[in-house]
């Protein structure tokens, strides 16, 4: 038992915190396979959306020229595509890679109509196969004890692990997005499709970037909660996929306060019509099951162009509900801010609970 | 100069159950000292506060003059929880530079020539070493932190009898030449004296009995540390049982 065992207090450096650039290379080290497999997926989607965009933009391109060149040809009308036979062939490449149309390509069901429906999956994979394990393994392995206990301390430590990967994994999504907007951007320019519909807003703008952080700091935290990794990933995904659909069914529509105008329905430019009703034509409230007997002995035939005449005769007036087009960067922003703010506070709890945790 | 220091501490569990309660004790620097008793009897507890993993109920304990768990306290203190949790994936190699990179104080060459002569391969994975290698190599890490207190929960647990001997020399023979100090916990009593320099018996989250080895001999006139550990073991176990019914 010699006294020089213990250096004074005063002998001793100050301690100092272990730099972040050291505990994000352990992050880097553990998660690394976890990264190149999402990597990989993403790494796919894009090589996928770089070489078959290119095409589109070409077939796109050739088709406008066709109809700057052409005299006759008209102008996209009312927002469809309508081109002159002279350009018909053309029209008809571009919109195969829609899906429609014979030869599409793309038969096998993926073409620019269903691949934003395929790319709604990736935040929620991604999201839960990177953050599921991060923190999740190490506590159903036992690990955390020896984690824990080093000079870096588990605050530090957890922080150094969720921030980076958090940022990666956006950043990822975002890249992934962006790519995406350019290989749709013909069939929008066009006017062939707004992008308010779910499968474009949830790929386009912020939005994929920020549910693929929201995802990833649902898994983490769910994985401490947890402690079970794939408990800690289906828990997540389940939660993730409640979370996905009551925001689409129920919640952005909510987002402003949509726009009430009568007459014809204000869709085809992009807008969002979210509602629509029926009052007399004094604007005094009626029956919508009368409405609805009105509209049964409605010819079909001529259903589309008349049907507000159709209704003024019959004295009532409908009423449409909707998110103007211009909107669409305000709902993106909207939903990223609360999404981004959820995520922040997912991964603060996080490492909240792991200071916490008895371990 | 003690390396370990716990006035009042307390640890409770939920609402009832305290896992150490009442706990005042040293633990002297410069030597291997084993905790003993039985198991649930506050061992994990208190090695689990003195490196911070858990925070006190009630009570201080200070590592080398320390709050144990600040960061202080966390540069000086090592420890090897128990079946020596490591990165399984890893190969060892990665495993020290993932260590290295958690620890400002690191003495990588050391590590690197401490499993030279152990025979451990650097380019091994993890989980392929055997029980021997793995507690061999966890307490590398530990030592490659160059601390001044070493924690060790059951190391000797979950290995076979030479693993155990060749484990117990090397840290006796690190603490020897480091000048550090040891704790070890463990419900095995059988050749402590050969282990541990000081013995402190917990039982039922209270301390017992603390002494070096000669003192807690000689105070029984004689008798092997064995049999007084035993002995003030099962006193306690009696003397809770009555607890209980009352």
């Amino acid at each position: 038992m010699t006294a020089a065992a213990i250096p004074g207090r005063r002998g001793r450096a100050a301690a100092r915190p272990v730099p972040w650039t050291r505990l994000a290379w352990v992050t880097w080290r553990q998660h690394r396979a976890a990264l190149a497999g999402a990597g990989a997926l993403l790494a796919v989607i894009a090589a996928y959306l770089a070489y078959i965009g290119r095409e589109i933009h070409r077939a796109y391109d050739s088709f406008n020229a066709c109809l700057q060149a052409s005299p006759h040809a008209l102008p996209p009308l009312g927002g469809r595509l309508a081109g002159t036979p002279a350009c018909g062939a053309l029209e008809r490449a571009f919109m195969s890679f829609y899906g429609t149309g014979r030869g599409s390509v793309g038969a096998s069901g993926i073409n620019a109509q269903t691949v934003p429906f395929l790319l709604l999956a990736v935040p929620v994979l991604v999201g839960a196969f990177v953050g599921g394990p991060v923190l999740a393994r190490e506590l159903e392995s036992g690990t955390f004890r020896f984690a824990w206990t080093q000079g870096a301390g588990r605050v530090r430590l957890t922080a150094a692990r969720l921030v980076p990967l958090a940022v990666v994994v956006t950043a990822a999504a975002y890249g992934l997005s962006a790519l995406f907007s350019w290989y749709i951007d013909p069939f929008v320019q066009s006017g062939f499709t707004g992008k308010f519909p779910m499968q474009l807003f949830g790929t386009m703008g912020t939005d994929f970037a920020a549910w693929t952080l929201f995802s990833f700091a649902l898994a983490a935290f769910a994985g401490v909660l947890l402690r079970r990794t794939v408990t800690a990933m289906a828990a997540s995904l389940v939660v993730l996929t409640v979370a996905d659909v009551a925001t689409l069914m129920s919640l952005r529509q909510h987002y402003m306060a949509p726009v009430a105008v009568t007459g014809a329905e204000p869709a085809g430019t992009g807008n969002w019509v979210v509602g629509n009703w029926f009052t007399t034509t004094s604007g005094g409230p009626v029956n919508q099951n009368a409405v609805f007997d009105a509209f049964a002995q409605f010819s079909p035939g001529t259903y589309a162009s008349k049907t507000v005449a159709y209704l003024a005769g019959h004295h009532y007036l409908q009423w449409w509900s909707y998110q103007p087009a211009s909107r669409w960067w305000e709902f993106q922003l909207i939903e990223s801010g609360w999404l981004l703010a959820a995520s922040l506070l997912l991964i603060t709890a996080t490492v909240l609970l792991i200071r916490r945790r008895p371990a | 100069m003690d390396v370990i220091e716990a006035v009042g501490l307390g640890k409770r569990y939920g609402r009832k159950k305290w896992g150490l309660r009442d706990c005042t004790l040293s633990v002297p620097a410069g030597c291997v000292t084993g905790l003993v008793g039985p198991n649930a009897a506050g061992k994990t507890t208190l090695l689990s506060l003195a490196v911070g993993m858990i925070r006190p109920t009630v009570g201080t304990i200070l590592v080398a003059g320390e709050t144990a768990g600040s960061r202080a306290a966390r540069d000086l203190t090592a420890f090897v929880a128990q079946d020596a949790p490591l990165y399984q994936n890893l190969p060892v190699l990665d495993m020290l530079r993932v260590a290295r990179n958690m620890n400002l104080r690191w003495d990588h060459d050391r590590a690197i020539s401490r499993l030279d002569g152990l025979g451990i391969p650097l380019k091994q994975r993890v989980g392929a070493l055997s029980g021997g290698q793995k507690a061999q190599l966890a307490l590398t890490i530990a030592l490659a932190r160059r601390p001044q207190l070493l924690v060790l929960d059951e190391p000797l647990a979950a290995l076979d009898p030479l693993a155990r001997a060749d484990f117990t020399q090397s840290v006796r023979e690190a603490v020897a030449e480091d000048q550090i100090s040891a704790v070890f916990s463990t419900h095995v009593v059988a050749e402590l004296e050969q282990v541990a320099d000081y013995l402190i018996v917990l039982g039922h989250g209270e301390v017992l009995l603390s002494g070096t080895t000669a003192e807690l001999t000689s105070a029984r006139g004689g008798e092997s540390p064995e049999k007084v550990i035993l002995s003030a073991l099962r006193e306690n176990s009696r003397s809770h049982a009555q607890e209980v019914v009352r």
